[in-house]
């Protein structure tokens, strides 16, 4: 046909007797997803290229002599699609019944059980007994190093995994030999995935239980867990995560799709690096008194005691933030510190790692080199970089320092227990305690970032927040909920009820947030730029 | 709704007798004192005939080289209403599936069966047994090895002979 006029953005289709306006180049399967309708697939992913080879996502298009693939066809003007037709169902049924063939039926212990692909169509669509006669292949189980364990009797062939090594980690480490029946998914050699970076993402793509986790192995079953929205702080790129939980630990970390951020993925050193938060020995109860002196007492004997100190404090003051607190914690100490006196240094320390690494295929993701989630954040609020790239060295004015100290998430892990002995008062906020913490006059617990609602700035410049999945140990506090009713106390503020309120002050008294809300952020993040134009 | 008050009526003091009811009362003692009951059981000289679907305390079954059947799905903890199995799956040297802690809480569990009926394997069944008595309250938290060591008869949950009632 010719076409000689401009073609319009958008083609209009019907898709299940619904009409459906879809920008032009739109997959089908993607359209009929715009109307709420899934078609099932397996080879195909939205971060990777579709071979369209599982034959599953196969629709009936009028005119069309067979169906069709809609993970690859494009929709068209005036077409006519069924994905849910007489003919498109027996063909699924069909399909399922080939990919059980050698499937083996180990739902019960299969890691993937409960959120298998596989599980789901034939649970939908499948036939109610099998067929099959003949005794299933056997392949056993390989190890593909690092992370990654594979069933071969599992695998559904789909590719995911050989196109994601090749296509965004461009590290083509896996790909599969042999054919038919006995195909299976492989490593070239010995090292396998041992050392890649990126390569638990496999894990995530598999929809089945073929690629599995040796870390989250037989740990939970998939509807025991709790899925909280968060944001990775291994380093400063943000990655969106959810943090898995059950019996009140984290059990494993998952990508949470963010196409400005991590696209669907996110580094295995990330993905790993989640026991800190489940580890034992917290500071569980506020306590007061310097060296053996110290005693706990109930957090409102602990403000009201801190509240007169801080009234009657001399001397100027230095702040020690941590980039690994919310903008709402350090917000509240900066408040803090203003409230009292003069703050004459403000100062955080974070290490940093000697390169960055990008994942090739997916540029906007690179593990950064600041290994700590909020350096930005701390930067906009005035906070200063002291210290080495190990995290180490830069307090030694703040040591020897003779005014208040207020330390709020730095471990002091370098410090002697001389640290702060010569301050008239010596505030210190933590998770975990610290010899160096042995001179404070008041050790607070606050809670972790995986324990309270905040926000976190990125090496983007994107404000994004996170929410609790764990509940506190003891009476931890938010740092932002004891420092903003210490701060409101001094001000003659109204103490705040919540993170937003926090973040709704800040927003007010620091130009870099302004114009900004909890709302506005929501689950995918704001750009500050974009913001401010 | 407005509240309603019923008003008893008692007969007034000396005004009725209980002669009649004490009477009925009489003869059936002693129609029983010649002519005893069959209905009470001699336990425990006699034990009683248990039915098939009674629904006792829980054991496991075992393969033949004395492995627990379990595989640790956990389906038994997600189905049981009473919250009181207590599950941690984990591998053994052969790589097998198998449960590392299998706790059953036999004071919070409320004989449902639906753990036998739930379970892909066979391996944990509710027993045809009641005789549970113990000297204190933490015996009554089944561990794995006690449920593997009990020998009174599974349940059945169904006839096997006519599985759908029919």
């Amino acid at each position: 046909m010719p076409d000689n006029g401009p073609r319009a953005d958008t083609v209009t289709l019907t898709i299940d007797g619904r009409e459906v306006t879809v920008p032009r180049g739109t997959s089908l399967l993607h359209a009929a997803e715009t109307q709420g309708t899934t078609v099932p697939h397996y080879c195909y992913h939205p971060g990777l290229s579709a071979p369209a080879q599982c034959r599953i996502c196969l629709v009936e298009v009028e005119g069309a002599p067979k169906l069709q693939p809609s993970c690859v066809t494009m929709a068209e003007d005036g077409q006519v699609v069924h994905t849910d037709s007489p003919a498109a169902r027996r063909m699924r049924q069909g399909v399922l019944e080939f990919y059980l063939v050698n499937h083996p039926l180990d739902c019960p212990i299969c890691d993937m059980s409960g959120e298998c692909k596989l599980q789901d169509y034939v649970f939908d669509e499948g036939r109610e007994h099998g067929r099959g006669r003949e005794p299933k292949r056997v392949f056993g189980r390989d190890d593909f190093g690092g992370d990654v364990l594979y069933y071969g009797d599992r695998c559904v062939m789909c590719t995911r995994c050989v196109r994601f090594m090749d296509e965004v980690a461009r590290d083509s480490r896996l790909t599969v030999v042999e054919r038919g029946s006995r195909a299976v998914i492989d490593t070239f050699f010995d090292s396998g995935l041992e050392g890649a970076s990126f390569a638990g993402n496999v894990v995530d793509i598999c929809p089945v239980g073929a690629l599995v986790s040796k870390d989250f192995l037989h740990k939970a079953r998939a509807w025991d867990l709790d899925h909280t929205p968060s944001v990775c702080t291994s380093c400063s790129q943000g990655c969106n995560i959810e943090l898995h939980t059950r019996d009140n630990l984290v059990q494993r970390l998952m990508p949470r799709e963010n196409q400005e951020v991590n696209g669907h993925w996110m580094c295995d050193y990330g993905r790993a690096n989640y026991e800190w938060m489940n580890r034992p020995g917290r500071l569980e109860a506020p306590m007061a008194g310097r060296g053996g002196e110290r005693r706990a007492v109930d957090w409102k004997t602990a403000l009201e005691h801190l509240f007169v100190r801080l009234q009657g404090g001399t001397g100027d003051v230095m702040v020690v933030g941590s980039a690994e607190a919310s903008n709402e914690g350090l917000a509240a100490l900066g408040w803090v510190g203003e409230a009292v006196g003069t703050v004459s240094a403000r100062v955080f320390r974070s290490p940093r790692a000697d390169d960055e690494e990008p994942l090739p295929g997916y540029p906007l993701l690179v593990r950064r080199r600041d290994l700590a989630p909020n350096v930005d954040g701390a930067g906009l609020l005035g906070f200063e970089r002291a210290g080495d790239d190990t995290g180490a060295g830069g307090l030694e004015a703040v040591a020897g320092h003779d005014g208040i100290v207020l330390v709020l998430g730095d471990g002091l892990a370098d410090q002697d227990v001389r640290f702060g002995a010569s301050a008239g008062l010596f505030v210190y906020l933590g998770s975990f305690d610290s010899p160096a913490a042995r001179n404070a006059d008041y050790v607070l617990p606050v809670t972790t970032f995986a324990e309270e609602e905040g926000s976190f700035v990125n090496a983007q410049g994107r404000v994004q927040r996170f929410w609790p999945g764990l509940r506190p140990p003891g009476s931890a506090r938010p740092a932002w909920l004891v420092l903003g009713a210490l701060a409101a106390a001094l001000q003659g503020g109204r103490t705040p009820a919540s993170a937003a309120e926090v973040f709704a002050g800040l927003e007010a008294g620091c130009a870099a947030f302004a114009g900004l809300s909890y709302d506005a952020i929501g689950e995918s993040g704001v750009r500050l730029e974009a913001v401010h134009g | 709704m407005a509240i309603t008050v019923k008003v008893m009526r008692r007969p007034e003091a000396g005004r009725t007798s209980y002669m009649r009811a004490t009477l009925k009362g009489m003869s059936l003692t002693f129609k029983h004192l010649v002519r005893p009951s069959h209905v009470t059981l001699q336990y425990p000289e006699e034990q009683p005939d248990l039915s098939p679907r009674w629904r006792g305390t829980h054991r496991m079954e075992v393969h033949a080289d004395g492995r627990p059947k379990c595989v640790a799905c956990g389906l038994c903890p997600t189905v049981c209403p009473a919250n009181c199995i207590r599950l941690v799956g984990g591998e053994d040297d052969q790589g097998n599936r198998y449960p590392i802690v299998y706790e059953i809480d036999e004071f919070r569990c409320i004989f449902c069966g639906m753990c036998q009926e739930v379970c892909p394997v066979e391996a944990i069944h509710v027993g045809q047994h009641f005789e549970n008595a113990e000297y204190t309250r933490d015996r009554f938290v089944y561990d794995l090895d006690r449920l593997m060591e009990q020998d009174h008869p599974s349940t059945l949950l169904w006839d096997p002979a006519d599985p759908r009632s029919e």
